[in-house]
């Protein structure tokens, strides 16, 4: 199968999921969302917001009444409850598990929100009951993690994880970041 | 009296400003994505609608400046690499033109009792009101 073809076949894209969200955001808070609300929101032109908008009314994602007043259908909805959930999830694992620093987590996890699958989230949520069950294990386990030894040698050949290359490397190539992960 | 202060005036007529310049770049996007013999039918309505919404754009912007205000632009903006059809290509034309036309009327509620910024902005109304009609009538059956 052509994996990277996958991500063409998303249900829906980054930005049609975030004026799915600011829908959302805007009728929760204000109990209605109009084009010119989610064009402020999202701080694009309300041109902008009516041309994404127009494919995602015709998938049935969003509907209009009479006053040009936006809201989810149960579709529309359920596709958001599920990103929203995703994010959350991505962001828990990437703070409390990788300890990556909250305001990079809140992007890394809006950048994947709506690419990650439901069987990989259906894992994520499994993995999370088990850390909020049992917090003396997941301690035990991070503990273990720090005592391990920090430092990288950049020798593959010598490394246990590594197998095509130094993946420290490889993953700092292009931000400059050289520094162990853990 | 006008319900907003001299800065979210001159916020309002920023969005309307981006509202145009975004408006006259998708106008160029549409005319060139049409293909085939539709390019006979809608060329020049789409360049005019570059021409048009470009000149839009500088009265706004002529209206910040008589405002004491500089001009902020501020878009986003892709457009797909998909073969448009006359039809597409003015439909999704009156989707943008509605929105700006929407955005007018929003604000002329906004300035109420402001006399200069209301006139200006009815003047705007009236000729985006004509080209949604243009544009709804073009692609009436």
């Amino acid at each position: 199968m052509d994996v990277w073809k996958e991500f063409d076949q998303n249900i829906i894209t980054h930005s049609a999921a975030h004026h799915l969200m600011a829908i959302d955001d805007l009728v929760q808070r204000l109990g209605y969302a109009r084009v010119s609300d989610v064009a402020r929101l999202l701080e694009i032109t309300r041109g902008s917001v009516s041309i994404s908008l127009k494919p995602m009314k015709e998938a049935g994602l969003i509907l209009q009444d009479e006053n040009k007043h936006l809201q989810l259908s149960p579709v529309g909805q359920a596709l958001v409850d599920s990103i929203k959930t995703k994010r959350l999830l991505m962001k828990r694992l990437f703070t409390e598990i990788l300890s990556v620093s909250p305001e990079q987590a809140e992007v890394d996890a809006c950048k994947l929100e709506h690419l990650l699958s439901d069987e990989s989230a259906q894992r994520l949520v499994s993995f999370m009951r088990f850390v909020d069950a049992e917090p003396a294990s997941l301690r035990a386990l991070l503990d273990a993690w720090q005592r391990q030894d920090p430092t990288c040698d950049h020798e593959p050949g010598a490394c246990s994880t590594c197998d095509t290359g130094c993946f420290v490397q490889a993953v700092a190539r292009l931000s400059g970041r050289q520094e162990d992960p853990a | 009296m006008s319900l907003l202060t001299d800065e979210s005036i001159a916020a309002e007529l920023n969005r309307l400003y981006a509202e145009e310049v975004e408006g006259a770049i998708r106008y160029q996007h549409l005319c060139a994505a049409v293909r085939g013999l539709d390019r006979l039918l809608v060329e020049k309505v789409l360049r005019d609608g570059v021409t048009e919404t470009l000149e839009h754009a500088q009265v706004i912007a002529q209206k910040l400046r008589s405002l004491g205000h500089v001009p902020r632009l501020e878009i986003t903006l892709t457009c797909p690499a998909e073969p448009l059809s006359a039809r597409e290509a003015l439909r999704q034309a009156l989707t943008f033109e509605e929105a700006a036309l929407d955005a007018y009327q929003d604000l002329l509620r906004k300035v109420d009792g402001d006399i200069p910024l209301e006139e200006f902005i009815r003047s705007q109304i009236a000729v985006e009101a004509e080209h949604v009609a243009q544009l709804k009538e073009l692609l009436s059956e």
